[in-house]
């Protein structure tokens, strides 16, 4: 679907984009997830060739870049912006037709759309007359509304309400559901967990880890449990299994050896009391980020990494 | 080609629908008609006034009397126009006398008083005291039937009669006509032709400008509002650029177009009504009106891609504006030149400056109006005009292309260099 090939991009001084390569599938939602001036919206411009390369190649469907291209693409970029002074309607159509659909094709959709997002008796009215919550909707419609196979986000989350958080969620869902592609690009990075299928986390313009989701949590989590147990913890402690506990009160916090089954210690903690909760710790995503930055020996800027 | 047009559209209609815009178009030319026709009108019909001039003449050859029977203009009410009055200086007191003239100068008792020196005659030289200069054509008829006097003076101490200094001081009177395209024009005094360059070399500048800067502001506007990266994601930069320049041009033409219609229901009412507005009226030719379409679509291109080349770096229209002054000097600078192209038209001054590719627009425009220059030279601006256009385009294509997606710190022209070698 999108192939990013030893791609490097520099601007005076510095490397926002440094020999990065990925691939990206068909289908599900790739999650391009870093902190803020990692070079990810540089490498989404560069894949709707807004701006060239220095070095590598880039492909889509499987072809080099062109403008014919941008019509199959859907792109919704940080900065968002619309001609304000243009009625709803209108500009839903224009940007529908400079992406290569029929106007009326494009009017057709788009009075879908405005029916299904509520704003059905706004088509009229100008642009600048809408809410900001009304506008993000509009723009949302805008970058789906020629029925792209590749969606593009960047940051679609930063600054939306709660509403509109969940009806993008859905949105986003209802593509990967149709068989879309869908690239998520953002720096809030546990907001996204539960919507990508795979991701790639990005610093400095280098990549440090790709691949599915759940085993890259997997891997990352397994070796540490929570455990809400009545009865004698030496039981747990001396198990040899067992690196660490750490009391937290109520709950213990266990941290087992290299290679070790989690179901391992729930069996003996079964057979010598009663367990009331048992969960084998996730490491959210920022945990994993900030692990692996720190284990390839990289330095992160704490402020512009957002977990939570 | 297909998105540049639905850009072109989409420019297009945002301005042509607003409110402003036909305000504009309706009052540009009224205002400008205003400031043309509102002179004219008031030299003509302000009404004429008597003219008393005192005469010192030292000289006791009679100029005095023979001025007096020169000078028999008469008013609209048929009362004298002049009022001569001779003053005798008082006791050789030449001072003293033209104080108590200034006195009366200073009173509005007299206009002015001139002073015929005993040599008048033989050096021809004479002093003229006045508050204002007032009406140049009153001044002119007075000195010129001083001359005629002084001279006739001369002839017959030279011995001719009165009746042959008649004859031989006799003017002559040229009537001007224009040979246009090989045609005698009649009945169209220069003035007039004057009157209509001037007035359609004040239309191309403000349109020019006007919508040059319209494509500058557009552009800003746009990376003000973000939208221009939702644009570049459907589009390339180049259908951006030319979709914008020609949208906004096209808006031009159609204030053309309305102020066509105008002007010719204007012209109409105008030849019926005689006066100046019917010399310039009967001015226009479709030939006139062809060569400043043409001109204004050459000056609107290369104009309006240097702005949008400055809008692409700039954040915000003060920025624009300290970039954007060179190139609106040498657009302010062609508006000074037509006293001297109209003069001489065909200097080498005026070949040279009008195939300036800043220049050419209004001032080859100005030069076929007046006296239409050798079709070579013609042929010479329009090729000339194309391929700045095209080399314009290039440059700022490029500066487009980078600038458009920068904000902040706008770039100095260094780095601009740069990206046009680059990109």
């Amino acid at each position: 679907m999108l192939s990013i090939e030893k791609v490097t991009k520099r601007y005076d001084g510095h490397t926002a984009v440094d020999d990065l390569s990925l691939v990206i599938e068909p289908g599900g939602v790739f999650g391009l997830l870093g902190p803020n001036g990692a070079g990810k919206t540089t490498i989404i411009r560069m894949v709707m060739n807004i701006i060239e390369p220095d070095e590598g190649r880039i492909s889509i469907f499987g072809e080099p870049l062109s403008e014919k291209m941008k019509e199959k693409v859907g792109y919704l970029p940080e900065e968002r912006g619309m001609y304000r002074k243009m009625k709803v309607l209108e500009h839903l159509v224009f940007l529908g037709e400079i992406k290569g659909i029929s106007s009326s094709v494009a009017h057709e959709r788009s009075r879908k759309w405005l029916e299904k997002v509520g704003l059905s008796e706004w088509r009229d009215k100008t642009v600048e007359s809408l809410s900001k919550g009304m506008q993000q909707k509009i723009q949302f419609i805008s970058t789906v509304l020629h029925e792209p196979q590749l969606v593009i986000l960047d940051e679609p989350f930063s600054g939306l309400d709660p509403i509109n958080t969940e009806m993008l969620k859905d949105i986003i869902t209802d593509m990967k559901d149709a068989g879309k592609t869908v690239v998520l690009s953002t720096h809030m990075m546990d907001q996204v967990e539960k919507l990508c299928g795979r991701i790639c986390l990005i610093n400095k313009g280098k990549k440090i880890l790709e691949g599915g989701l759940s085993d890259i949590k997997m891997k990352m989590s397994k070796n540490v449990v929570s455990i809400r147990f009545s009865g004698d913890r030496r039981h747990l402690e001396t198990w040899p299994e067992v690196e660490k506990v750490v009391d937290f009160g109520q709950d213990l916090s266990i941290t087992l050896k290299g290679g070790a089954d989690p179901n391992g210690i729930l069996r003996h903690a079964l057979d010598n009391g009663r367990v009331e909760r048992f969960e084998i710790g996730e490491m959210s995503l920022h945990d994993i980020f900030i692990a692996k930055v720190k284990e390839k020996g990289g330095e992160i800027d704490e402020e512009d990494v957002q977990g939570r | 080609m297909k998105k540049m047009f639905k850009v072109v559209k989409r420019e297009y209609l945002e301005r042509v629908k607003k409110k402003s815009f036909l305000i504009g178009t309706i009052l540009g030319p009224a205002l400008m008609a205003v400031l043309i026709f509102a002179p004219m009108l008031f030299m003509k019909y302000t009404p004429e006034t008597r003219t008393r001039i005192a005469v010192i003449d030292m000289t006791g050859a009679g100029i005095f009397g023979r001025l007096q029977a020169a000078l028999t203009d008469t008013l609209a009410d048929g009362t004298p126009k002049y009022e001569l009055r001779k003053v005798d200086v008082a006791g050789g007191d030449l001072a003293g006398t033209k104080n108590e003239l200034n006195y009366e100068i200073e009173s509005d008792v007299l206009e002015g008083y001139i002073v015929l020196p005993e040599d008048v005659i033989e050096k021809g030289e004479a002093n003229f005291y006045g508050k204002r200069l007032g009406n140049i054509k009153t001044m002119e008829r007075f000195e010129s039937a001083l001359d005629n006097t002084v001279i006739g003076i001369r002839l017959e101490i030279e011995g001719i009669d009165d009746a042959s200094v008649e004859k031989l001081t006799k003017g002559l009177k040229v009537e001007v006509i224009q040979v246009k395209e090989g045609k005698e024009e009649t009945g169209k005094g220069f003035d007039s032709m004057f009157m209509s360059s001037f007035m359609f070399v004040m239309m191309l500048y403000m349109t020019i400008l006007m919508w040059g800067i319209a494509v500058q502001r557009s552009i800003i506007e746009e990376k003000n509002n973000r939208v221009i990266e939702v644009m570049l994601s459907s589009l390339r930069p180049i259908d951006l650029l030319a979709g914008k320049i020609l949208g906004v041009g096209a808006v031009g033409l159609t204030q053309y177009l309305i102020w066509a219609v105008f002007g010719v229901v204007l012209a109409l009412y105008g030849m019926s009504m005689g006066g100046p507005v019917a010399e310039v009226a009967a001015s226009l030719s479709i030939g006139t009106m062809a060569f400043f379409v043409a001109y204004y679509l050459l000056g609107f291109l290369f104009y309006a891609t240097l702005f949008a080349g400055i809008g692409s770096v700039c954040n915000t229209d003060q920025e624009a504006q300290q970039l954007q002054q060179p190139i609106v000097l040498c657009l302010v600078f062609t508006i000074l030149v037509p006293m001297m192209i109209i003069q001489n038209p065909d200097s080498m001054f005026a070949t040279v400056i009008s195939l300036i590719p800043f220049f050419t627009p209004i001032v080859m425009f100005m030069r076929i109006n007046i006296l239409t220059p050798p079709v070579w030279q013609i042929v010479l601006s329009f090729l000339i005009m194309i391929g700045s256009i095209y080399a314009a385009a290039l440059l700022s294509a490029k500066i487009f292309r980078i600038g458009i997606l920068m904000y902040g710190k706008r770039p100095d022209l260094r780095e601009m260099i740069k990206w046009m070698r680059r990109a």
